[in-house]
């Protein structure tokens, strides 16, 4: 527990990246829906309740594609950081396992990630629930599978960004990541003549997760989808973990 | 691990990068409760032979043990009580000195937390420990290096060239910690290739070379091993050169000459020489070897060899 308190220290104390990991969870999400309920407040024939069920989904998918990218930007830092600042070897020479080194990396990061997401996700329930309007109210199923989607896509991206971090040793795997996440991954997904291959895209089995099947574009079970998220977050895991253990310290 | 009589042992230990052996064959024994020198010219294997021993890089061949105890098997054991700064002293630059020493202490056992006021203390690093690293000057840093080492309260402490980036002031409160730490039992082992250094700090001393140990032992009898020199004070310097000419001969600053004897030559003979010359002898007395000429000696030696 030490060593995981350790590595929330490491990254909560990193100003600029807290302001940004902030602004892109809760400041956004308050921001739009501030700005919805202010919009339905000047004129309510044009623009609808801030809150509802509609706009709570739009919110909470907001929050997975944007808790995306601060998951990423937290997993490649705490993947690298020590490396790149060239405290790794004085952490080996404790005595400690490299493995050990490596695996508390993992709860770190999700201990800095989970808070945001979590007080981003509780302003867009809470403004679905009290700003609906004579729109319906988000239900209970919804609310519980939106956290399911913004958490299974944040997390495994999480993992993932750690993973690759420690391999490459270079926070480079942001952008590499970001690029795959917004653009690659969406564009091998829309290749319908890559068929069936397509279920090994992880944003792809990502998508299955989204509530409703909206945005689910390559068909597949949702065993068969967590059974992709998982090799990927996997392998990321074992490539991170066999160079950390390998390496020149 | 109390008592162990030798805190460092290799035998044939062997680092090779491709074809090139930085560390070539190495037996080190570096018994316990002294300073030991680890002495060589830059690139001469010093770095790459301490991380080999800290298991940082794994050696190509050969055997190591730390505090008695055989590396790799029983590493977590042996690096408890083992302090290191390896080249310059890195630390997260975001974070404060004390923060940097928390991190290091959570990978430790749990009195290591406990020590780090104390370790900051130590190093006279207290009223600045809750500043962010990045505003430290290098000196500060190698001091923090120190304090990050004693969380351990390690029986063994390898320093890697600490007296790099330390002004006058800096290297003399260096040198004054690592003679601390031997008063209180403690093993240093400080790599360094500035030979003033080694012989004020050190009791023991290896003069290493292209990854191999040339020679290794007290730093009072390896300078000894250099050739016997006199210096001498005579009324006409110009003439005693040419008495003395065909002889390795260096001019002192205060007038005299030093002298190297040379093979089977004593002092009495020089004094003859100069006496039978008409030459005034005003002083005659052996030079103390230094461990830079020793050092010096033995490298040229090599290089002629090579």
């Amino acid at each position: 527990m030490r060593l995981i308190n350790a590595e929330v220290l490491k990254i909560s104390k990193r100003r600029p990246l807290m302001i940004w990991c902030l602004l892109l969870t809760v400041g956004v999400i308050a921001v739009v829906e501030i700005v919805l309920t202010v919009l339905h407040g000047v004129n309510p024939d044009h623009h609808g309740p801030a809150g509802g069920a509609s706009n709570f989904r739009g919110a909470a998918e907001t929050l997975a594609l944007l808790g995306t990218v601060v998951a990423i930007l937290i997993g490649a830092t705490a993947g690298s950081q020590d490396v790149a600042n060239g405290v790794f070897r004085d952490l080996v020479v404790t005595g400690r396992s490299r493995k050990t080194l490596f695996l508390v990396r993992l709860p770190g990061a999700m201990l800095v990630l989970l808070p945001m997401l979590g007080v981003a996700f509780v302003v867009a329930v809470v403004w679905g629930l009290l700003f609906a309007g004579h729109d319906p109210t988000p239900s209970g199923s919804l609310i519980g599978h939106e956290l399911v989607y913004v958490l299974v896509f944040t997390l495994v991206n999480l993992v993932m960004a750690v993973g690759f971090a420690a391999f490459v040793s270079s926070r480079i795997v942001i952008g590499v990541l970001i690029a795959w996440n917004t653009a690659i991954a969406h564009i091998l997904i829309a290749f319908h003549t890559l068929g069936g291959a397509r279920k090994f895209v992880d944003v792809a089995a990502a998508e299955h997760f989204i509530p409703g099947s909206s945005g689910d574009r390559v068909a597949m079970s949702t065993g068969a989808a967590l059974l992709v998220l998982v090799v990927w977050a996997a392998a990321f895991t074992t490539a991170g973990r066999w160079w950390t253990q390998r390496r020149d310290a | 691990m109390r008592g162990v009589e030798t805190v460092i042992e290799t035998r044939a230990l062997t680092k090779k990068f491709g074809e090139r052996a930085a560390v070539n064959g190495v037996d080190l024994t570096v018994g316990a409760g002294v300073a030991f020198g680890f002495l060589g010219p830059n690139g001469a294997g010093k770095t790459t032979m301490i991380r080999t021993l800290l298991g940082l890089t794994q050696p190509t061949s050969g055997e190591v043990a730390l505090l008695g105890l055989p590396q790799p098997t029983k590493r977590a054991e042996a690096l408890a009580r083992v302090g290191a700064i390896v080249e310059e002293p890195r630390f997260h630059p975001h974070l404060t000195g004390r923060q940097n020493l928390k991190i290091v202490a959570a990978a430790r056992d749990r009195a290591a937390e406990a020590r780090i006021g104390e370790s900051l203390e130590r190093v006279g690093l207290a009223q600045r420990a809750d500043d962010r690293v990045k505003t430290y000057s290098l000196g500060m840093r190698q001091r923090l290096g120190i304090a990050r080492c004693l969380l351990a309260d390690p029986a063994l402490l390898i320093l890697d060239e600490p007296m790099n980036g330390l002004d006058p002031a800096g290297i003399l409160e260096m040198r004054r910690l690592i003679r601390a730490f031997v008063d209180e039992g403690r093993t240093v082992l400080l790599s360094s290739h500035l030979l003033d250094e080694v012989e004020k700090t050190c009791d023991q001393v290896a003069i290493v070379d292209e990854g191999r140990v040339i020679v290794q032992g007290a730093v009072g009898e390896i300078a000894a091993r250099g050739e016997p020199t006199v210096l001498v004070e005579v009324d006409d310097v110009a003439a005693a050169r040419r008495v003395l000419d065909g002889r390795d001969i260096e001019e002192e600053g205060s007038g005299g000459l030093r002298v190297k004897l040379g093979d089977g030559v004593t002092a009495a003979e020089l004094n003859r020489l100069l006496v039978e010359a008409g030459l005034a002898v005003s002083r005659l007395e052996p030079a103390r070897a230094t461990l830079e000429e020793t050092f010096l000696e033995i490298t040229s030696r090599l290089e002629e060899h090579g």
